[in-house]
């Protein structure tokens, strides 16, 4: 039909709009393909590295060796996968190496550089430190005196994530790495080394029973499920906090979007109303007009779509890197699939669509006459305000504008509100994770070191206050710390929830990550169980002390060692407010009061990328949210614009004129968009808590804040300087045509 | 002379599609009169108001206004012109809908050097009672009054009006073409009326014919009329 003439200039005429409703689609559909295909490709590659290098299903230490002989005898038994694997440690000018020799049935190894080892004289090393520390093979390491050259770097199932202890919170690859030797050489230089038991189930596994069994004849010391280690669960856990966060991003941005792209598509469709009611008097169908208009909103839906799988297809992968920044070097593969894509190019198109569809048939049931007269949808009830009010008539105009045309304003601020929500939120995880480093240490009290020992010792140590921690769990395997200290003891914190000091003579009290974790409360009983024996316990607990970062029970150190079975005078850590002298040997670990903020630290350095690309996505959305909404909003007042310019008022006068009113939009749409952020944020840290076993508190510093309004009001005065021109280029003549009634 | 247009030339559209809209128009008039400039529709006058009123720029020619030729005149200083000098009434108002009777006078007289009393004017056009309406309130007549009086409180030198009675009955039409002779008289504004309607020429002072882009005639007009006499 001849109307479709009109597409080509029509578009051309209002290109601006559809470029920026474009962009912004693509942008917000971006969001959720980076975040969906990092989280699917970090899921998919973990699943199946886990699956070919054979990953274990828990790990346990016996008091008593188990023999190499009944190694065969308890696989078959009990249906399991069973291996003992060497490994010893070393201190190495600084830096701590875990060296091991190679296992044969569990938790094998994958060459990521280089070649494997072939004499005894050679090593490999873990990926993550030699990326770290530009180690390359070839390189010499020297390793308890000896040196080694590296023939190459590994991977292993269980260390994609490098924490140096399970109990910490964060990796290291800058001074810790494992090494792998051949077999002879690592009898030569450690012996036997210490052992730690391997163990993979089947279906077939009573693990229950396997765990008892194993307990009674060699005592178990330590029993680690796949589950509850961090270095194997964060694969998982990362993965899906990015899924998690994709149909986060994807039920609130895109959609808030797409209905910011309807509303601007409606108003347009509305101000063609004079050509649909004069093509509608010609006798033009209604079911053509309908398709015709239709037509123009696919545009910004296909072209936003295409252009976001054009993106995700090249920024897949640099993202999906970003997202790897905490594991070892993986190679996951990035990929779109196919469904996604369609489904990005699909879903907008048809509900653009639909909104023009439904709206042109809005519009043609209204009378033909107030068609061509373009009184459809003017609203006249507000225009009222301040007539009788000796004002500024910019002032009444402005306000008039803003209350006259709710759904225009709304559209304006909600352009304000998404931008000022996104960079807000990236600002606010930002803060929330330093306020971790900042404040977790006081959450656990004023000692300066907490040292872990090698060894459980008896009575009272020379320096500091003695603690004994000993791992327990539920019934579902979740592991906590049973804290026992001294009634005199000082740097820990004992101060409850309810202000009081905790009674540990008489009482038991966890602390606010045990209860949020397990949903035990002051006044419940708690039962757990033995990691090594499984023997459960039930104890009442008499209060809660604040600390999100660890899961415990505290009590006395008498009544800890009664539960554990042990000398009640013993204890295997030492809290002090000085350094002490604890040689490499006699520790498995130290803690100190700036432990969680480096920790913290080195986790932002590795997601700082991540963060700032959402904040800039935040300034993006920002920015094309506004321009396409003020763009329709300049259009829709291009009459008035026209007349303003005949009377006489410069261009700069009539952008104050006519876009001032937004200006009001600027505080809501930033306070809203703050306060939604950091409600996002506490939902986020809540649901983090099941996820990392951390409570996060969700945090907004005062200068973020400011920061989150000036970034929001760059966007704003960014868009409005884009479209000045606009207003600079609006035709006198032609718009006064235009405005005949 | 206030007003000298001289070979004044604007073309629209390129190649076979240019139209000349004018090709070569010389005119002059003095201050304080009226002149009606007449023409079939797409004969020029409409640009030629434009060009005048310095909405739009010639192609080559020169058109002076009261000794300042327009036609150098950058962008600032021609919307300067259009702010201190020309009021322009339209046929179809043109009035800013969100904006009340007085507000659309007022938002003129915040931006003029030395504005015209608003009351005086709103008075004086018999629309004061209407102050707080809003456009869409008023019949077309009483919206013409409305920028009318938002024309004439800047105080201009030169009032152009396009068609300022063709979407107006008889009765409102004479109202206006009272209220345009009597500013005239009483502040001596040089008044322009484009129209289609030869009846208005029997209130001017000169009459312009315009035939394809080119001036037909000038006629001075001996035997003017008021208002209330010519027949509409």
């Amino acid at each position: 039909m001849k109307l479709n003439k009109r597409y080509t200039r029509s578009i051309k005429a209002n290109l601006p709009f559809y470029v920026s409703a474009s962009v912004l689609t693509m942008v917000t559909l971006l969001m959720f393909y980076l975040f969906y295909i990092a989280g699917t490709g970090i899921n998919r590659y973990g699943d199946e590295f886990f699956e070919k290098y054979k990953r274990e299903d828990a790990a346990f230490t016996t008091y008593k060796e188990i023999p190499d002989e009944e190694i065969g005898a308890l696989e078959n038994k009990y249906s399991v996968t069973l291996e003992k694997e060497r490994f010893a440690g070393v201190d190495e000018g600084g830096h701590r190496v875990r060296v091991f020799c190679p296992n044969e049935k569990i938790d094998l190894y994958e060459i990521q550089d280089g070649r494997d080892i072939e004499s005894d004289d050679e090593i490999l090393i873990s990926a993550g430190y030699a990326v770290e520390n530009n180690v390359k093979p070839g390189d010499v390491i020297r390793i308890k005196g000896k040196d080694y050259t590296v023939a190459g770097t590994f991977l292993r199932p269980d260390y994609l994530y490098m924490v140096e202890n399970v109990s910490d919170d964060y990796k290291n690859v800058t001074t810790f790495f494992l090494c792998y030797m051949t077999p002879a050489e690592f009898e030569a230089q450690f012996g036997g080394g210490s052992i730690n038991n391997k163990v993979i189930y089947t279906e077939k596994t009573d693990e229950a029973a396997f765990r008892r069994a194993v307990n009674e004849d060699y005592f178990m010391s330590s029993y680690l499920s796949a589950d509850g280690n961090m270095r194997i669960t964060f694969v998982h856990e990362q993965a899906d906090m990015f899924i998690m966060s994709s149909w986060f991003i994807l039920v609130i941005f895109p959609l808030l979007t797409v209905a910011l792209v309807c509303i601007l598509l409606g108003r347009r469709i509305r101000a063609e109303q004079k050509l649909i009611g004069t093509l509608s008097a010609m006798g033009y169908e209604r079911s053509k007009l309908m398709r015709h208009y239709s037509l123009y909103a696919v545009i910004p839906g296909v072209v936003g779509g295409l252009l976001t799988s054009v993106a995700a297809l090249i920024l897949a992968k640099p993202f999906g890197s970003l997202g790897l920044a905490d594991y070892e070097p993986m190679k996951p593969d990035f990929t779109l699939p196919v469904w996604v894509a369609v489904a990005g190019v699909v879903i907008p198109t048809a509900i653009y669509y639909a909104a023009a569809m439904l709206r042109v048939r809005k519009l043609l049931k209204a009378d033909t006459v107030d068609l061509l007269s373009g009184k459809v949808g003017a609203d006249a009830k507000s225009r009222k305000i301040l007539s009788h009010k000796k004002t500024a008539v910019k002032r009444k105009f402005a306000v008039r504008q803003l209350v006259g045309s709710p759904g225009r304003s709304f559209v304006i601020f909600l352009g304000i509100f998404l931008g000022a929500t996104i960079v807000a939120f990236a600002f606010s995880f930002i803060d929330s994770v330093r306020a971790v480093g900042k404040e977790a240490h006081g959450e656990f009290g004023s000692f300066k070191y907490e040292y872990i020992l090698n060894s459980l010792e008896n009575g009272k140590p020379e320096d500091g206050e003695a603690m004994l921690a000993l791992q327990y769990e539920n019934e579902e395997s979740s592991r906590f710390s049973l804290l026992g200290l001294d009634r005199d003891a000082t740097l820990w914190n004992l101060t409850t929830v309810d202000g009081e000091k905790a009674d540990l003579e008489n009482g038991f009290y966890v602390s606010t990550l045990c209860e949020a974790t397990f949903g035990v409360h002051k006044g419940d009983e708690f039962t757990f169980r033995s990691i090594a024996t499984l023997e459960e316990k039930t104890v009442k607990i008499d209060g809660v002390i604040k600390n999100g970062y660890q899961s415990y029970l505290l009590t006395s150190r008498e009544k800890a060692a009664k539960i554990a079975g042990i000398d009640e005078k013993s204890y295997n850590a030492v809290l002090a407010d000085k350094a002490l002298d604890y040689k490499s040997d006699e520790v498995t670990e130290i803690i100190s009061d700036k432990t969680y903020e480096m920790q913290m630290e080195n986790m932002m350095t590795a997601m700082g990328g991540l963060i700032y690309a959402f904040m800039i996505i935040g300034m993006i959305v920002c920015i094309a949210a506004l321009y396409a909404t003020i763009n329709t909003m300049i259009t829709e007042n291009r009459h008035n614009i026209s007349m303003l310019k005949v009377l006489g008022f410069e261009d700069g006068r009539i952008d104050s004129m006519i876009l001032s009113s937004n200006h009001l939009l600027l505080i809501p749409g930033i306070v809203l968009g703050i306060a939604s952020a950091y409600g996002v944020m506490a939902w986020y840290c809540k649901e983090f808590v099941e996820v990392e076993h951390i409570i996060i508190p969700a945090t907004l510093y005062p200068q973020s804040i400011l920061y989150t309004a000036l970034i929001t009001l760059a966007s704003y005065v960014i868009s409005l300087l884009l479209l000045r021109r606009k207003i600079g280029r609006t035709d006198m003549i032609e718009a006064l045509k235009d405005g005949r009634e | 002379m206030f007003i000298e247009v001289k070979d004044a030339k604007k073309r629209y559209g390129e190649g076979e599609a240019a139209v000349y809209a004018l090709d070569g128009v010389d005119l002059s008039l003095e201050k304080g009169k009226i002149c009606v400039i007449l023409g079939p529709s797409g004969s020029g006058k409409s640009t030629l108001l434009n060009m005048i009123g310095g909405l739009d720029s010639l192609d080559s020619g020169e058109i002076e206004i009261d000794g300042q030729n327009i036609t150098k005149l950058n962008k600032k200083a021609l919307t300067s012109y259009r702010k201190q000098s020309v009021g322009f009434i339209f046929q179809f108002y043109n009035l800013i809908p969100d904006l009340t009777v007085e507000e659309n006078v007022q938002v003129v007289a915040e931006i003029a050097d030395k504005p015209l009393d608003m009351d005086e004017i709103l008075t004086a056009l018999d629309i004061e009672k209407y102050r707080y309406r809003f456009p869409r309130e008023l019949s077309g007549g009483q919206q013409q009054r409305v920028a009318i009086a938002r024309a004439m409180v800047k105080n201009p030198k030169l009032l152009l009006c396009d068609e300022l009675t063709g979407a107006l009955d008889t009765k409102s039409s004479r109202s206006v073409l009272r209220f345009i002779e009597k500013i005239n008289r009483e502040y001596g504004t040089t008044t322009l009326i484009i129209t289609h309607n030869e009846a208005i020429a029997e209130m001017s002072d000169v009459v312009v014919r315009i035939k394809d882009g080119r001036v037909d005639s000038i006629t001075e007009n001996a035997s003017k009329k008021t208002a209330d006499e010519i027949e509409l």
